[in-house]
């Protein structure tokens, strides 16, 4: 098959295999932890030069293209093969760079932030493998290759969950993270295997293939049932890496980890891996509309589900986790109402603005020596000034202040939901958007303004964080307020140059109901609704602090199922992990211990036995070796005879 | 090509090589009082005997310091002896590597540097050369002496630690049963001889297809043979010497026969019953010619052998006789790719004999470390291994031993999965079964190891493990290959795939 949008690369490897190196050099040499701090960040900054070098390739080619590099074949067995190729269109473009600029100051940002742990260089190593797992994942030409880094990025993420697993706490998260994504990895594997199969058989029974090209040739030939089928399967692969109903209960435990880690895989890049595999797969999805309405019927409850809770939670880094499930909501939800391109531009968007925020609230948690109740913080403003200025651009940049990035994509997402004929699902978006700036200026306020509510020993040595944390967040602050300006409404200067970037590869959405309002009245409705939601927090939290108490007063149930989250962890508890102990244990006792017990205590019998039989004839007599010798070549004689 | 003896020397530099080094470290020994320059130079030689077997091109140049392998063609040389094929220089190839890799385990390991060491180096290189000739062997008498010499070598590196009464005692038992095995051989040699009125293969090949001979004389001479061959390799029923001298031998000598010697008894085996006694057919496939119906009696012998060796391996205290029981096993696994009858059976050998000259070296360096520094060879002696110093050592063990027992993605794995893809295909069901329910057997035994190393606590008396530099660049040396040859197999299956091809006239 020659595709004259295939231009042949020799370097893509080259970006997941530095940081793969900067994971080795950190295993070997880990005592050297000088080193390690200059290469872990070095290999990372190198993959995103040769990523960018890549990506101006791209650009400069005719649209529509993509740099394809093929390194070896993989595996091939019978009609099945895959290969380790590495492929670099639009899509992947976007990702790659988000992934390793992001990643690259969040490297920065973590040389400073980690700068007093024991441990450092086994933290670089887990970082670096997982930026390799990651880019694997984003660059991959095969939905096998795809797979092999969806693990390794699942994995990483539960080496740091529990980086500082001497608490069992951090290691039950960690371990709560991995297992509620095994229950979506073996939906996305399922999918994965109906997906070739299907493909197989539709192509004749003769090739057996996940690459792209090979799936999107396919697509449109796949039944309807089967079509939703897998959609819905890849959609619970999806649920569960990108925290979505019902499998998003991983990742507020997840803060348990590094904030870094927070920042860069909790808010940035891994979670985003859901969105964007499905907009990877658009195709298979778009076969399916049913799929597609319950992704965007999924992604909205998800956004206004998660923003709820966030309105009460007091650990600052929970809020933003809550925050984090909210906003990958409006990502799914775009996805489902075929915005794929807009999905893409919110996961960019949402990435600056996340990490910065979560590395704010790092610098906050370091100078606050470690507390992370907002509680008991206050009045940061004036004594940690950067960081203050820095959230604040996040906290505009999410609440969708006009011109900052969030502004861009979130209204984006709304219009694309309008237009596309979802009334319903926009009013709870623009309801889900309205809390989102509630709660974080409810965060900002709490965290900066006001007096400062810690003890005395804490307040005494609140200081600003070093020049290596707050560099980065500079640059991201940067990036959330200019970052969204590539992709600005129909008709106003360049326009939407990026969802014009990704056409190629994800295709233009049909907007076939306009409706009565067009995007500016849209908008104005959408911007008025998070300012009020802004201003509602002002008057709560800095004009009358005493009238939070009051309302939770009154209504006290509502008050008490948000600050229990929905009690769904609790519900999950008694309903799966319970029972499914208790069954366990019935297996344990009955299976294990009388049945698999019996044998294996009845084979190390047949193993004594056996052992004593061999002693016999392994006399350690050589003549007796001679004899068996020669035995055996007469009864292998004696075989051939009597047969 | 059909050369003379003059003709043939221009083909013949790696012999030439080890047996020149072997004789100068001889003729220097009583001469040279520090020994461990003989080491080095027989690393040299070793790394010269590689690059002139397979060639080496200056990079980007089309200049070659050695043709090798690229250069020669194939052929008949030292008037039809010897052959040169792909088939061969691949396995001059395991060879050099795994001489290579004794010999800088030698270096490094205290059993053989408290002995006198020069002529220990001259040895290695010499039972290296009878290797060579073993793989490259086109004569049933060439054959008989290239095996005979690695025998004899062999039996002295096994007594070479003169102090040690257990390495003297599995010298003698070594040679005993060495002799008769090859005395057995070497009269179902000449019944061979007296059937087909020759040694030379292909003409035992010429006369065997006419059908004339009597199919029970050519049985009785190919089990005959067959013993001899099955005991260069360990297989069931001729297997009893291997875990007795595995046990007494220094570590590097076990190492090396475990691989080395195994390897060659594959090699002689594999082109004997190939193009010596079978024909090869279209579709890469081969038949054995009428009368001789070997691959029943070997797919018995690869049965037996996996099952005994491993079930013995179950209980064993000691880490080498439970690797020697292992590397049975393994011979009855690699038979797996002979019984079938085609090119994608040896292809399989031939991968699986790289992967398990990987793994089975690096569990030996481990051992031969866990010994140097605490002089013990006992399971107890791996209680905690990983947290009492030897950290590197244990998680490369548990690499080695996850790949010997095939877990992916490790190299074993991989070989395994190329060896029961050829059975499947050729429909040998239940051997697919039997091996499959043998590797579950040996799970455990590999993974006690590893949960010794890792999950016991030291009870204080085990002493402390160090590794030193010069073993450990031989343990990333073969732990990165095996982890690597996990995910990334490409080459070495295209380089057995084209040395599954025998040179037949």
């Amino acid at each position: 098959m020659h595709d004259a949008h295939v231009i042949a690369s020799s370097t893509l490897w080259l970006i997941p295999a530095l940081p793969l190196l900067g994971f080795l050099l950190a295993i070997t040499f880990g005592q050297a932890r000088a080193l390690v701090r200059v290469v872990a960040p070095s290999v990372v900054g190198l993959a995103f030069g040769v990523a960018l070098m890549a990506v101006l390739r791209l650009v400069g080619a005719e649209s529509g293209s993509r740099l394809v590099n093929h390194v070896y074949t993989w595996i091939a067995a019978g009609p099945f093969q895959a290969d380790v190729t590495f492929r670099l269109d639009a899509l992947s473009a976007v990702m790659v760079l988000i992934v390793t600029g992001i990643g690259f100051l969040i490297h920065v940002y973590s040389v400073g932030y980690m700068a007093h742990d024991a441990d450092l260089p086994r933290f670089f190593a887990y970082l670096n493998l997982f930026m390799c797992a990651m880019l694997i994942l984003v660059l991959a030409d095969n939905l096998l290759l795809l797979f092999v880094g969806w693990e390794g990025v699942g994995l990483c993420s539960y080496l740091l969950i529990g980086f500082w697993y001497e608490s069992d706490a951090n290691a039950a998260a960690g371990k709560k993270a991995f297992i509620v994504n095994r229950v979506g990895d073996l939906g996305m594997l399922l999918g994965i295997m109906l997906l070739a199969w299907s493909g197989f058989e539709a192509g004749g029974g003769e090739v057996m293939s996940l690459d792209f090209a090979h799936i999107d040739a396919h697509a449109a030939t796949l039944g309807a049932a089967t079509a939703t089928t897998i959609a819905l399967l890849l959609l619970v692969g999806a649920a569960g890496k990108s925290a979505q109903l019902p499998l998003f209960v991983w990742l507020p435990d997840a803060m348990a980890g590094p904030t870094p880690v927070s920042a860069l895989i909790h808010a940035a890049t891994m979670v985003t891996a859901g969105i964007y595999m499905i907009a990877r797969l658009h195709l298979v999805f778009e076969a399916s509309p049913f799929a597609l309405d319950v992704v965007a019927v999924l992604g909205v409850v998800t956004a206004l589900f998660a923003a709820t809770i966030a309105l009460v939670q007091t650990d600052i880094k929970k809020v933003l986790a809550y925050s984090t499930v909210s906003q990958l909501g409006f990502m799914v939800l775009a996805l489902g109402v075929g915005a794929f391109a807009t999905a893409i531009f919110h996961v960019m968007t949402h990435a600056f603005f996340k990490a910065l925020l979560f590395m704010a609230a790092g610098s906050v948690i370091h100078g606050m020596s470690d507390e992370q109740d907002v509680r008991q913080m206050g009045g940061l403003r004036t004594r940690m000034p950067v960081t203050y200025m820095t959230f604040l651009i996040g906290t505009l940049a999410i609440a969708g202040a006009p011109g900052l990035a969030g502004f861009f994509s979130k209204d984006e997402i709304l219009w694309h939901t309008w237009a596309g004929g979802h009334p319903v699902l926009w009013l709870l978006a623009v309801l889900a958007a309205t809390l989102t700036a509630f709660y974080m200026f409810r965060l900002l306020f709490l965290t900066f303004f006001g007096e400062l509510r810690a003890t005395p020993e804490i307040a005494e040595h609140v200081h600003e964080s070093p020049k290596l944390m707050t560099i980065p967040l500079v640059v991201l602050a940067a990036l959330s307020v200019f970052g969204g300006w590539v992709g600005l409404p129909e008709g106003w200067l360049w326009g939407p140059a990026f969802g014009r970037f990704l056409e190629p590869v994800v295709g233009h959405p049909h907007l076939d109901h306009h409706g009565m309002l067009g995007e500016g009245a849209l908008m104005l409705i959408a911007t008025g609704m998070a300012a009020a939601g802004a201003g509602l927090a002002w008057v709560f939290y800095v004009q009358r602090p005493e009238l939070p108490a009051q309302i939770s007063e009154r209504f006290r149930a509502l008050h008490a199922l948000l600050v229990g989250k929905y009690w769904i962890d609790e519900l999950y508890d008694a309903l799966i992990v319970r029972p499914y102990v208790r069954f366990s244990g019935m297996l344990w006792r009955v299976i294990d211990q009388g049945i698999i017990d019996g044998a294996v205590q009845g084979t190390a019998a047949f193993v004594v036995v056996n052992g004593q039989l061999w002693r016999v004839v392994q006399t350690g007599n050589v003549q007796h070796y001679a004899l068996i010798f020669l035995g055996g070549a007469a009864t292998v004689l004696l075989y051939y005879l009597v047969r | 090509m059909d050369l003379g003896t003059f003709e043939s020397i221009a083909y013949a530099y790696p012999e030439i090589i080890l047996i020149g080094t072997a004789t100068l470290i001889f003729l220097l020994d009583p001469f040279v009082r520090g020994k461990q320059g003989f080491g080095s130079l027989a690393l040299f030689a070793c790394a010269l005997a590689l690059v002139f077997s397979i060639g080496l091109r200056i990079p980007f140049t089309d200049t070659w310091i050695a043709q090798g392998l690229f250069g020669w063609g194939e052929g008949w040389i030292f008037s039809r002896m010897v052959i040169v094929d792909d088939f061969a220089v691949f396995f001059k190839l395991i060879f050099s590597l795994a001489a290579f890799a004794t010999v800088w385990m030698s270096l490094g390991s205290n059993e053989v540097r408290s002995t006198s060491e020069g002529e220990y180096y001259g040895l290695l290189l010499a039972s290296t050369a009878g290797m060579f000739y073993m793989a490259s062997a086109a004569n049933l008498l060439m054959a008989y002496l290239a095996l005979e010499f690695v025998s004899l070598t062999s039996y002295i590196l096994t007594g070479f630690l003169r102090q040690n009464r257990r390495s003297g005692e599995a010298a003698l038992k070594y040679t005993i049963y060495g002799g008769v095995a090859s005395g057995t051989m070497i009269y179902g040699m000449s019944w061979l001889y007296g059937i087909a009125g020759s040694f030379d293969y292909v003409q035992i090949n010429a006369a065997l297809a006419t059908g004339s001979a009597e199919p029970l004389t050519v049985f009785i001479a190919l089990v005959l043979i067959l013993s001899g061959f099955g005991y260069k390799i360990a297989a069931v029923p001729f297997h009893m010497w291997a875990p007795d001298v595995y046990e007494g031998a220094p570590i590097p000598v076990t190492a090396f026969l475990s691989v080395g010697s195994k390897a060659a008894g594959f090699a002689i085996l594999m082109r004997l019953f190939y193009p010596g006694l079978s024909e090869a057919a279209e579709g890469g496939s081969w038949h054995f010619l009428a009368g001789v119906e070997w691959p029943q009696l070997m797919l018995v012998i690869c049965m037996a052998t996996m099952t005994l060796g491993n079930l013995a391996a179950l209980n064993q205290q000691n880490v080498k006789r439970m690797l020697a029981y292992s590397s049975i096993a393994h011979a009855g696994y690699t038979l797996m790719g002979f019984v079938v009858l085609n090119d994608e059976g040896l292809r399989a050998m031939l991968f699986y004999l790289v992967t398990y000259y990987l793994m089975n070296i690096g569990a030996f360096v481990v051992v031969m470390v866990v010994a140097n520094s605490t002089g013990r060879e006992d399971i107890d002696g791996y209680r905690g291994l990983a947290w009492r110093g030897g950290a590197v050592p244990a998680v490369a063990m548990a690499i080695f031993l996850f790949s010997l027992a095939g877990l992916p993605p490790l190299a074993g794995f991989i070989g395994k999965f190329y060896l029961f893809a050829a059975v499947v295909k050729e429909q040998f069901y239940l051997l697919a079964l039997v091996g499959l329910a043998n590797s579950v057997v040996a799970l455990y035994y590999y993974t006690n190891i590893v949960r010794t190393m890792f999950f016991d606590q030291p009870q204080g008396d085990e002493g402390v493990v160090t590794l030193d530099a010069h073993n450990a660049i031989l343990l990333y040396f073969l732990a990165a290959p095996t982890i690597v040859l996990g995910v990334y197999w490409e080459p070495v299956i295209e380089l057995a795939t084209r040395s599954a091809r025998f040179f037949l006239g």
